[in-house]
């Protein structure tokens, strides 16, 4: 009997044999070549495992070094050697596209060899799988007391009846019978589990396809976007609403809801315990949405707790102080409006007023220290995020703002602009520096909001379940035979049982123990023999655990 | 009680009652393996052994009972939210998790206080970084206020400590693979490479053979079982109805042997144990074992070189106390097939925990994948223990090639939780410390 080295039916591991080549000269004939010696070792196992490995040589350096995609900032620090390993290290990860690994043509290059190697692996599997269950049958031994678990039972019955009996014994437990030949000596052989496991296994295999689907079909169709509301004011859902959006190439503008957002009432709030160290406690936001059809309700989003419009999902991820601000150019009003300010450190906010009205442009690079009991004293500046003594400064710039580009409202573009002065301002008060009064007229908050619409979820979450249906039992199903054969005695008939596990020999060992006793109790007058030359690791057997 | 007085007596219940008592249950332990009989059962020796089993369970119960404690009494000092939102937390309760398989599943149903006692270790080690990372209790930040914590950060603990297991058994069983091979090599019987050195010493102290196993190498999970020799009688007792015959190959059996040959087959076992420990040198141990502590330390470096360093010597202390033990424990193959189960139990724990994190994270930031260096590194993980898995599928790299890599995915699993949650900035960080 051969011994097979895994469950996967020997076709899963073919040998593909180079065709003879007609010679060097014909290059179409090289190319040929070529690939099909590149599918023939795709289709190893060995070359999966170095392609995991690849896999996770890459997953490493993604997680060490800063992702683009991530934090950009600090992507941007590596390269100025800031931080990080210095320049010259720098530049060798970004050659090798190691600073946006999931977005570099390596990972492209490697996921598709995956998959193909997958593909070379499944196509046969599927196929010897599908012969398999339709077809299969256990073989014969020649060799019955060879086996590692082997048993007697005498019993009075006749060797038919007792064949019949155990027949019905088997069938039962669902062991895959082989049917009768007319072969002497007349034998019973019955299989079980390769069919589960190996059908796990490729259900668990193919699962990577629904996922890959539903990643690739989900980033086409869905959307995403970015958008900062300051409390009180009204937002529209349309393409052009957006700070930052990333549609996906199948997703349209008339995709858009077009529902609007009023931000009611934003909720935030810390244990002021300094034992407890600031920790948030409260964070969510009270919203009313208005349809296009002029239905209109309110809700909560919270933390966890995302609001599902028509289909697009609100999730509250952000949020900051936004001061109302004037800015009077020799008298004349150049700008009001409410500055989106994002938390720099701790206890600090941050943001920008752009005034292009008056020649030459005016720029305020702000800063917003939420609790500053004494504005002279920064030791009273306690570092707190809650709002006790808000205490607003700024840098006051002159000179071109580069407007004519766009930019990020929140930074001032530097370039062409001189700074001018400082000032400071608590809420209601107003400075004045040169021909520049600025005014801090009131404090708000505003909340991020992400909207997103991921039409593949559903889809990606079948394809987990599956991953995880399968994977159970390809792991825990086993392949085992058994095989039984009947011989007349004067007091009736001695049945041998043998059996083989290709395996957790020590489920199996429990499993056939219960299967001779099931036979005998079967059968009148049973006397039971074991004759398993080696039991499995266990004092006492019984209590082998299965995991 | 109020939730300061809850605090108190949480804290004192962690250090210095349960952190004292895993101590000195795992050096009890430690002290009844080394009184355990050897493979082969000389029945009349192990008295004291067992006398000291007993002394070392009742500990860890104990200890166990009072980390519970613990856990349950951080919870009610932290406002009544689950006891894993931190660092401290997650570790002491793996700690708790690794004890209660040690005690439920090695030794109450496998009967392998050998084992037990480098679980205990372990866990200590476990309990160990936990102090380092002390944190007093206190509320969540509302983010992770969710049905999710619950589910995600319990499975990621479970499968965190069902790896852990095994990555003890992968580590034992590289040095008792070790020892066996060169015993093996030193008695001319077997060739290189074979990783069932046991099974060619037979004879060694004079008619006790020990079997004569097949070479393993070829079927996937092993279609011999492993063998145990102090179960065997266990085994004949236990089915009542049948009686034993000797399998012709076998040198001879429990049942056969009379007091004589029980003593010499005791010998032999002796003899073939101390012939195990005198293949692996200190020195060799201590290089080994220090220089993987060191490795894993490095994840903890923000907290101090001395954190560092005292990982490299608790784990030289561990290795030193594995080498001793080497002719005690279980032999290669059973190390390896227990590795073995116990990764492919984690491994779909894990799978569903990676994808808990990931519907929770589209719930709470968003998007359900996003690369956050956290993420990043679970999949790695998960990666790596596939790679694991698959290869222990193949036959060249199944024994040894299969252990290192196990040893290489638990790695990549410490680098996951430490050095990620202590060197890097993502998403996860708030839920560092």
């Amino acid at each position: 009997m051969t011994r097979t080295d895994s469950a996967a039916p020997i076709e899963a591991n073919p040998t593909v044999p180079r065709p003879p080549g007609p010679g060097g000269a014909d290059p179409l004939a090289v190319i040929g070549e070529l690939a099909l010696f590149a599918w023939g070792w795709l289709r190893r196992m060995r070359s999966a495992l170095y392609l995991l490995a690849c896999l996770a040589v890459l997953t490493l350096a993604a997680t060490i070094v800063p992702q683009q995609p991530n934090v950009a900032a600090t992507v941007a620090a590596w390269r100025a050697g800031a931080e990080g390993p210095g320049t010259a290290v720098a530049r060798a990860l970004d050659a090798m596209g190691l600073f946006d690994v999931y977005g570099s043509p390596l990972f492209l290059v490697l996921l598709v060899l995956l998959f193909t190697s997958l593909t070379g692996c499944l196509i046969p599997r599927y196929r010897a799988w599908w012969r398999l269950v339709r077809r299969s049958q256990p073989p014969r031994t020649n060799n019955l007391a060879g086996h590692d678990h082997l048993a007697r039972i005498t019993t009075s019955l006749d060797t038919g009846r007792s064949e019949q009996a155990v027949n019905q014994v088997l069938t039962r437990r669902r062991w895959r019978l082989r049917p009768q030949d007319g072969r002497a000596p007349r034998q019973l052989a019955a299989e079980r589990g390769l069919a589960l496991r190996e059908g796990a296994s490729l259900l668990f295999h193919t699962s990577f396809y629904v996922l890959l689907v539903g990643i690739l079909v989900g980033q086409l169709l869905g959307f995403q976007g970015q958008v900062g509301i300051v409390e009180g004011e009204r937002w529209a859902e349309t393409g052009i609403g957006y700070w930052s959006a990333r549609p996906g190439r199948w997703f349209q503008d008339q995709d858009h809801r077009g529902f609007l957002i009023d931000v009611d009432q934003f909720h935030v709030d810390w244990y002021r315990d300094p034992a407890l160290g600031g920790t948030p406690r409260l964070f969510s936001t009270d919203v009313t949405i208005t349809r296009p059809d002029g239905t209109a309700f309110s809700d909560t989003i919270g933390g966890n707790d995302p609001l599902v419009v028509d289909g697009m999902k609100i999730h509250l991820l952000d949020w900051g102080y936004a001061p109302r601000v004037q800015i009077e150019v020799a008298g004349t009003l150049a700008w009001d409006g409410f500055v989106t300010m994002s938390p720099a450190g701790r206890g600090f906010f941050q943001g920008a007023a752009k005034a292009p009205g008056p020649d030459p442009d005016v720029g305020l690079q702000l800063t917003l220290i939420p609790t500053a009991s004494d504005a002279a004293d920064p030791s009273t500046w306690t570092g707190a995020p809650w709002a006790d003594a808000p205490l607003l400064t700024w840098l006051t710039y002159r000179g071109d703002l580069g407007l004519d580009v766009s930019q990020n409202v929140n930074v001032l573009d530097r370039t062409d602009l001189v700074e001018q002065g400082a000032g400071l301002a608590r809420v209601g008060g107003e400075f004045t520096d040169g021909d520049v009064t600025v005014r801090f007229v009131e404090l708000r908050r505003w909340v991020g909001l992400q909207v997103s619409h991921r039409p593949t979820a559903p889809l990606l979450l079948a394809g987990g379940l599956l991953l995880l249906l399968g994977l159970v039992p390809a792991l825990y199903a086993f392949r085992r035979r058994v095989w039984i054969e009947f011989e007349g005695t004067d007091a009736g008939t001695a049945i041998t049982i043998a059996g083989r596990t290709f395996q957790r020999p020590h489920a199996f060992h429990l499993e056939f123990d219960a299967l001779v006793s099931a036979l005998a109790e079967q059968l009148p007058e049973a006397g039971i023999q074991r004759l398993t030359a080696r039991p499995p690791d266990a004092q006492p057997p019984q209590k082998v655990p299965t995991p | 009680m109020t939730e300061a007085a809850w605090a108190e007596l949480s804290n004192a219940l962690f250090w210095p009652v349960t952190f004292l008592l895993y101590l000195a249950a795992m050096l009890t332990y430690f002290y009844a393996t080394a009184f355990t009989r050897v493979p082969r059962g000389d029945q009349r020796d192990d008295r004291a052994g067992r006398r000291a089993v007993m002394g070392a369970t009742t500990l860890a119960v104990v200890g166990a009972t009072t980390h519970l404690g613990h856990i349950v009494t951080r919870s009610l000092a932290s406002g009544g939210r689950v006891p894993w939102g931190n660092m401290f937390e997650f570790s002491s309760v793996i700690g708790f998790l690794v004890v209660v398989a040690a005690l439920v599943v090695f030794q109450w149903r496998m009967h392998r206080v050998e084992v037990v006692a480098f679980l205990m270790f372990a866990a200590v080690l476990s309990m160990g970084a936990a102090a380092v990372l002390w944190t007093d209790p206190g509320p969540l930040m509302p983010i992770l206020n969710s049905h999710w914590l619950k589910i995600h950060v319990f499975t990621i603990m479970l499968g965190f400590s069902v790896f852990l297991v095994g990555v003890t058994m992968n580590a034992l069983h590289l040095l008792r693979d070790t020892a066996e091979q060169r015993v093996a090599a030193g008695q001319a019987l077997g060739g290189p490479g074979r990783s069932l050195g046991a099974a060619h010493v037979a004879d060694l102290g004079g008619g006790a053979a020990v079997d004569a196993l097949d070479d393993l190498g070829g079927i996937g999970d092993r279609s011999l079982p492993d063998v145990a020799w102090d179960g065997l009688a266990d085994t004949v007792d236990a089915t009542a109805t049948s009686t034993q015959e000797p399998a012709a190959a076998d040198g001879g059996s429990a049942d056969e042997a009379g007091e004589a040959d029980e003593a010499a087959e005791a010998d032999a076992a002796s003899v073939y144990a101390a012939a195990l420990k005198a293949t692996v040198s200190r020195a060799e141990v201590a290089l080994w074992s220090g220089g993987i502590g060191l490795l894993a330390g490095a994840a903890l470096l923000p907290r101090g070189a001395r954190v560092t360093l005292g990982t490299a010597l608790i784990a030289v202390l561990g290795g030193l106390a594995a080498r001793a033990a080497v002719g005690r424990l279980p032999n290669a193959s059973t190390l390896d097939s227990m590795a073995y189960r116990t990764i492919a139990f984690g491994f779909p724990i894990w799978t569903f925990a990676v994808m808990a994190g990931a519907v929770w994270a589209e719930q709470s930031w968003g998007r359900y994948w996003g690369w956050d260096p956290k993420e990043t590194s679970a999949f790695l993980t998960w990666v790596a223990y596939a790679i694991y898995l698959h290869a222990r599928a193949t036959r060249a790299t199944q024994g040894r090639g299969a252990a290192k890599l196990g040893m290489v995915a638990f790695g990549v699993l410490w680098f996951t939780y430490f050095a990620v949650n202590l060197w890097v900035t993502g998403l996860h960080s708030y839920a560092g410390l």
